[in-house]
């Protein structure tokens, strides 16, 4: 009631305020930052879930406001799982090959007929999860939905088309090697994770040529399975009508497949600090990633690491950021984070730096990530804006019928509870600065940093030796070591 | 941009718009609008699906009006926007949005800067409260140090988006090979690195006082609102600031090409790139909306003509690219393609121009025209999901055509565009000289289209690599 009043007391008032601006004026005291109002309600959208005939599960999450659904099924496991040795990238190709044609329509006909409807079908494998997903109007959604069936369902894979596919395929994979952010990421992680480790493998020139039709084939068959699905159905829809949509179009799909294990090798030894640098010539910036192998989505840290990040390195007044690009100005920007999965996802800090002040640079990472584990304690102050931050973004993740989707479908994927919104803010609130400073020292381990430097080795090499971090390497833009005479 | 992740260019290439008949009439943001009597025109446009709200303020100034020898400036200035103002203390904007959830950045293009602030509902009256603040009281607090320390920020911006980046110079390179010396769309949006050394104290503050007014401003507040209450807070925070000096908007001559140009540049880069570019029109111009819907009719979809023809069927491209890109004066229709190995950019060129002539012939058929339009409903439904999206829309409409409600205006010119005006524009535009500029590994000019009457780009050349500081 109070709030209304005000409100209304607002309304008369400005009327009047034009005429008496000076005078209002005068007594303004810009100095004063005015006080947030009671903080919003917060509202979870909520959903249905059901378990279909063919095991796969449907969930229904309505909202009316626009004429919009979207519609996802996500698959558990991915490239990492179902990739056979040898054929990294198999996955991403039967993917994109789903657009080619089916048993009654060609790819231009697909084509056509998703343009007619206005939307496009995305499918992708990544490493752990792949989807096939669209987002329509209402009243399009039972014909894309159709078009969306046959193409999970009735492929066909032309021969011809696969070879178009590896073509562009292996161009993107020549563009890539031109990218020092790409070429930084890829390097990166093969040292982290080394060759035998999923995390620290790639599509290749290689793999790329030895996928077959039959690879492709095999892929379809195995990964796009009911029993490893999560359907979200998300917008301007009701849980009878989507299930009975979901039903008709998916009739054909029947029971088969599960959810698979996520078992990974261990990881190599943890080897001392090291720098790591690849030659890029005439480079403008070196791109640095500082760090190592991480705990996975599900670890009890996974609270206490968020509100960490938050602090180091999670945004713009983070404390990287703060002093890299804004006090020093050796970047445009650099960040941190934890790169949560079913396995040990890395802790990464890093950006794009300036050549000439890379070393320099180097020695601020290394200040603030000694900093984080304790020489420069986190206050108090620090601790709520972080909490803060984090909470109250929470209505965020619901603003639009995509965004209520991956919300929902991310608990399923990661196996986490339904009333996981409701309790976040409970969650964040009960992190103390003692779990802070623990997985700090926990998970940030300096001793065991890896280094990762694309850069102009003529102009940066020398000064890195001098900072003393670390021992250098030399790395092929592959990651592989190269050979004193180069 | 304050922030990486997008392109200083990326308000620029605002999704082509296309449509569909029964739709139409129900195209509509609910929005109220007022000026104060200092000339900021304040729009308000209220839903309560999500508790946010985004506050946008577009300031009718870009590189557009800068001067040759201070390039660059509008978008320093963008940054030195950031760095506190009279009662603002450095870092608090960003604890007042970040901090408790929210965001906030900004951009520059050839025409305007924009900054925003998307936050949780009971922050408003504190957003409102900030943008006030930078502007009426920025140069209270600016400084030299301030100002150099974002000069470095951006020169880094400058190395990441462009110098450090495959392809990345050649935007700039089509700018100065576009326009004829000293025109206003001339030089890029992020500017050159000794123009960006030379801008001093003075340079910003005498920017500032010309164009950060309010009588150049206009703010879009988006969201979960009370109308009566943001317009109390409104008036309190921004009533009392003085209105500026009138804006002069510069005089900005068309586009025009006498003479086709042929250019070629070398990257640090393996695989070359052909890209050919027209001069066409600006937004206001009614040749716009048919050269969007030319875009998605040649490019995209599978089935789009340059894509079906150099991807799929003769595949000697990898990926094709057409699209009318447009700012506020002046456009251009560009055409982008990356080649598969073993075929060259001189092979390229003239299948483009096959499919192009064939297109200028016999114009679209009623089917293209249909597909290309088929997209506009839900694009557009899409935009009204985000409050940020619904500001910029209303916001682009009240800037440049003093009418928030443009967009819808634009909708119903997209949906009636005609085969006859596709034809005509690809015939019109398409036919006129062009610039074609091949971008080929380093020492490999010989990879060029048509590389013996091709002219080697050297006028930028000298101030790349991020060599200066």
């Amino acid at each position: 009631m109070r709030q209304r009043k005000l409100l209304a007391f607002c309304a008369a008032l400005t009327i009047v305020l034009a005429n008496v601006a000076s005078l209002a004026q005068q007594t303004l005291d810009r100095t004063k930052v005015p006080s947030p109002g009671p903080t919003p309600v917060l509202h979870v959208p909520a959903w249905t879930k059901t378990q279909l005939a063919n095991g796969a599960t449907l969930i229904v999450s309505e909202r009316h406001v626009l004429p919009l659904v979207s519609f996802n099924i996500t698959f558990v496991g991915g490239a990492n799982q179902f990739e056979p040795v040898g054929r990294r990238g198999v996955a991403a190709m039967t993917a994109s090959m789903l657009t080619e044609g089916t048993k009654t329509r060609t790819g231009d006909q697909i084509s056509d007929a998703l343009q007619l409807l206005g939307t496009t079908v995305g499918a992708g494998v990544g490493a752990e999860d792949g989807s096939i997903a669209f987002l329509s109007t209402a009243k399009n959604f039972d014909a894309t939905l159709a078009i969306l069936s046959d193409m999970m369902l009735n492929s066909t894979f032309p021969a011809e088309a696969l070879e178009r596919l590896r073509a562009r395929t292996l161009v993107n994979l020549t563009q890539a090697k031109d990218q020092p952010v790409v070429v930084g990421a890829q390097v990166f992680a093969k040292v982290l994770y080394g060759a035998a480790h999923p995390y620290g493998q790639r599509a290749t020139e290689n793999s790329i040529k030895a996928v077959t039709r039959d690879d492709v084939v095999a892929f379809q068959q195995a990964y796009f399975q009911p029993g490893r699905a999560i359907i979200t159905v998300v917008g301007d829809t009701t849980p009878q009508k989507a299930k009975a949509s979901v039903e008709k179009a998916l009739a054909s799909w029947s029971k088969g497949g599960d959810k698979p294990s996520f078992d990974y090798p261990k990881l190599p030894e943890l080897r001392p600090a090291k720098i790591y640098l690849v030659d890029k010539p005439g480079a403008a910036q070196s791109v640095v990633n500082i760090g190592l192998p991480g705990p996975p989505r599900n670890t009890p840290d996974y609270f206490a690491l968020q509100v960490l990040n938050t602090i180091l390195g999670g945004q713009f007044q983070s404390r990287l950021n703060a002093n890299i690009r804004e006090q020093k100005g050796y970047s445009y920007g650099v960040n941190s984070g934890f790169n949560y999965g079913k396995g040990p996802g890395a802790f990464r800090a890093g950006g794009s730096i300036f050549t000439a002040k890379t070393d320099a640079a180097l020695i601020e990472f290394m200040k603030e990530l000694k900093g984080i584990v304790g020489e420069k304690p986190i206050t108090d102050e620090e601790i709520k804006t972080a909490k803060e931050s984090l909470i109250q973004g929470l209505p965020q993740r619901f603003s639009s019928v995509s965004a209520i989707s991956n919300a929902i479908t991310s608990l399923v994927v990661q196996g986490l509870p339904d009333d996981y919104y409701q309790t976040y803010a409970q969650k964040v609130s009960a992190v103390t600065k003692e779990d802070l400073l623990r997985v700090a020292k926990r998970y940030i381990d300096l001793e065991h940093l890896a280094i990762v430097i694309v850069g102009d080795r003529a102009l940066v090499e020398a000064a890195l030796k001098a900072t003393e971090i670390a021992p250098i390497t030399m790395l092929d833009i592959e990651g592989n070591p190269v050979t004193a005479s180069q | 941009m304050r922030r990486r992740n997008l392109s200083v260019f990326a308000a620029l290439l605002i999704a082509c718009c296309v449509a569909q008949t029964a739709f139409a009439q129900q195209l509509k943001i609910p929005y109220e609008t007022y000026k104060l009597p200092n000339g900021l025109t304040v729009i308000m446009s209220v839903d309560r699906t999500t508790p946010t709200v985004a506050v946008n303020i577009w300031y009718h100034v870009g590189s557009k009006n800068e001067t040759p020898g201070r390039t660059g400036f509008a978008h320093l200035f963008e940054h030195v926007m950031f760095t506190g103002s009279g009662h603002v203390p450095y870092g608090l904007h960003d604890k007042l949005t970040e901090g408790v959830g929210g965001g906030n950045n900004g951009s520059t293009t050839n025409d305007r800067t924009n900054y925003y602030e998307t936050i949780p509902s009971n922050y408003l009256e504190s957003a409102l409260w900030l943008e006030a603040d930078r502007m009426g009281f920025l140069l209270d607090t600016l400084n030299i140090e301030k100002l150099n320390a974002q000069r470095d920020v951006v020169k880094n911006e400058r190395r990441q988006s462009y110098d450090n980046q495959p392809y990345g110079r050649v935007s700039e390179i089509f700018a100065a090979a576009m326009y004829p010396k000293g025109h206003p769309y001339s030089w890029p949006v992020i500017g050159s690195m000794t123009d960006l050394s030379a801008a001093s104290e003075e340079d910003v503050k005498a920017f500032f006082r010309l164009y950060y007014a309010p009588n150049n401003a206009t703010m879009a507040i988006v969201g979960d609102f009370d109308p009566a209450q943001a317009k109390a807070w409104v008036q309190k925070y921004f009533g009392d600031l003085p209105k500026g000096q009138p804006v002069q908007r510069p005089t900005v001559p068309a586009a025009k090409l006498e003479a086709g140009k042929r250019l070629v540049y070398e990257d640090r880069v393996q695989v070359p790139r052909l890209y050919l570019q027209w001069p066409t029109v600006g937004v206001k111009n009614a040749d716009d909306a048919p050269l969007s819907v030319m875009g998605l009719i040649l490019s995209g979809a599978r089935t789009a003509r340059l894509t079906k023809a150099l991807v799929y069927d003769s595949q000697i491209a990898s990926q094709v690219a057409a699209f009318q890109n447009s700012a506020e004066d002046v456009g251009v229709f560009q055409v982008i393609v990356v080649p598969r190995p073993e075929h060259t950019l001189t092979e390229l060129e003239a299948a483009v121009d096959q499919v192009i002539q064939k297109f200028i012939t016999e114009g679209p058929t009623a089917e293209e025209l249909q597909k290309a339009k088929s997209g506009l409903e839900l694009n557009f439904l899409r935009g009204l999901e985000s409050n940020l999206g619904k500001a910029n829309q209303l916001l682009d409409g009240a800037v440049f055509y003093n009418n928030p409600g443009q967009f819808s205006v634009d909708y119903q010119k997209t949906l009636a565009v005609s085969a006859a005006d596709v034809k005509r524009v690809a015939s019109t535009y398409l036919g006129r000289p062009r610039i074609v500029l091949s971008v080929v590994p380093k020492g490999k000019k010989n990879q060029a289209s048509k590389a013996a009457e091709s002219e080697t780009v050297t006028m930028l050349m000298k101030q790349g690599r991020g060599g200066r500081s």
